[in-house]
């Protein structure tokens, strides 16, 4: 794995990732009880959609192509609108701090956080594979630690979670990083997950912004 | 320095419970009539403070936004600022141009301070009824905030402490640095409070305030400081303002 790949997964990155919660904090109030089948679900749903989106938009920036069928793709297969939000507001964030560090594409404002990711790894040579397994393992490190903050539990006990879903991890890496063209970015989305999300941003209890 | 059209950004930190909600509607309510105003604030847990705030009827709700911090308010303002940035931009954008956005930290721990990438100036704010040891025990916002703010001192008699004698601690810990003893009960530590913020707001606009980070955790970080504070252009604040503040609040009570 390149450094960078390291850099954009560690949560020390200020780019707002203590704000998120991947959704947790919505399904636990909801009545979840099981945290690693949650993280096998997203990494099967949305993290698998999120995932792609990023490969296939740094397959267009190395050809030289455009965006907008990227960015319609992506939105066409992420259902709910809070998503879609939290994610083009966790783009900006990383879109403000990336820009201070390295010289990105033009027009990227209002894009989601995985096609920033996508343009960073092409600024700075991170592979395909390196990037999809970013979002993947951001992805299961934000649920885990999220629920240290949100119910009783060793940190040993999150952290084997993360571990235990390392594999699936690596399938859905394996399974991504060859993708280049909109089309091929996988429509799996999560309708429970959909509907948390639109619950948890009109909700005036929360501690985690999604 | 050049003039700037930015709006000051003023944050508002100390533990909780020491009447951070209250000073920011203060503030709203006596600087609204001269200011424009906006306000972002941290919750630890709901939109809890940005409620109160806008159900107090002291500022156009729609000025009043709520950051998530996810459970990490020192993080938030402290070591990735990102949620508090884009909160002040959009803001902004969608009600400015204002003169002033107060940043309300979550109510967290004697060591929070905000970093200075993200407000222009900070006012630290304990109490009495929080203990009054609290001022001679330090840290980096009681010793370094740009204003330390020794809230409710109309409880002093109530909870067994000598309003003086804390706020000589508070003096003696900020090596000359403002303190402001308030009770809202107490129209002269009101103005005083006003008059400071005023001024900031007109260093501000003129170029002249510098960020000055309270730091972390650094016995003698202040005296390095100090020097450069007391011989820059700050000598000219510690000269004006910062001396009529002084006055005035020795008066206070």
């Amino acid at each position: 794995m390149t450094a960078v790949a390291l850099l954009l997964a560690d949560a020390r990155l200020p780019v707002a990732g203590h704000t998120q919660s991947g959704g947790l904090e919505p399904a636990l109030a909801a009545g979840l009880d099981d945290v690693p089948a949650y993280l096998a679900l997203r990494l099967a749903t949305v993290t698998r959609t999120e995932s792609a989106t990023a490969v296939v938009t740094l397959a267009h920036l190395r050809r030289g192509e455009g965006l907008d069928a990227v960015y319609d793709a992506w939105a066409a297969r992420t259902v709910s609108a809070a998503m879609r939000d939290t994610s083009r507001e966790l783009g900006r964030g990383l879109l403000r701090l990336a820009t201070t560090l390295w010289d990105l594409p033009p027009l990227l404002t209002g894009l989601p956080r995985p096609m920033v990711l996508g343009a960073v790894a092409h600024a700075t040579g991170v592979p395909s594979a390196d990037l999809a397994e970013v979002i993947g393992y951001d992805d299961l490190q934000t649920v885990a630690s999220a629920a240290l903050k949100l119910r009783p539990l060793d940190p040993a006990v999150a952290t084997s979670w993360v571990v235990a879903a390392l594999p699936q991890l690596a399938t859905l890496v394996a399974e991504v990083a060859h993708l280049d063209a909109p089309t091929d970015i996988p429509a799996t989305s999560s309708p429970w997950i959909e509907q948390l999300a639109e619950d948890h941003a009109v909700t005036t209890r929360r501690l985690f912004r999604a | 320095m050049p003039e700037t059209t930015r709006e000051l950004r003023l944050g508002i930190c100390g533990p909780v419970g020491t009447g951070k909600s209250s000073l920011i509607m203060l503030l709203c309510a006596r600087l609204g009539d001269e200011l424009e105003i906006g306000v972002v604030t941290n919750d630890i847990y709901t939109d809890e403070d940005a409620r109160m705030i806008r159900a107090a009827g002291v500022l156009d709700p729609s000025r009043i936004v709520a950051v998530e911090t996810g459970a990490c308010p020192h993080t938030a303002i402290r070591d990735d600022i990102t949620a508090n940035l884009l909160a002040v931009e959009d803001l902004v954008a969608a009600r400015g141009p204002l003169d002033v956005v107060l940043v309300e930290s979550g109510g967290d721990n004697l060591t929070a301070t905000f970093s200075p990438a993200l407000v222009d100036a900070q006012i630290f704010v304990i109490d009495v009824a929080g203990g009054g040891d609290v001022a001679r025990k330090g840290g980096p916002g009681i010793e370094r905030a740009d204003l330390l703010v020794v809230n409710k001192t109309d409880l002093a008699p109530y909870v067994g402490v000598d309003v003086d004698e804390m706020r000589a601690d508070a003096v003696a810990a900020r090596d000359g640095r403002p303190v402001v003893a308030l009770s809202r009960h107490d129209p002269h530590s009101v103005a005083v409070l006003l008059e400071w913020v005023r001024s900031q707001v007109a260093r501000h606009r003129s170029g002249r305030l510098v960020p000055v980070d309270p730091g972390p955790m650094a016995p003698h970080f202040h005296a390095v400081e100090n020097g450069h504070f007391h011989a820059g252009e700050n000598g000219h604040f510690h000269a004006g303002e910062n001396g009529h503040s002084h006055d005035d609040h020795a008066h206070a009570h």
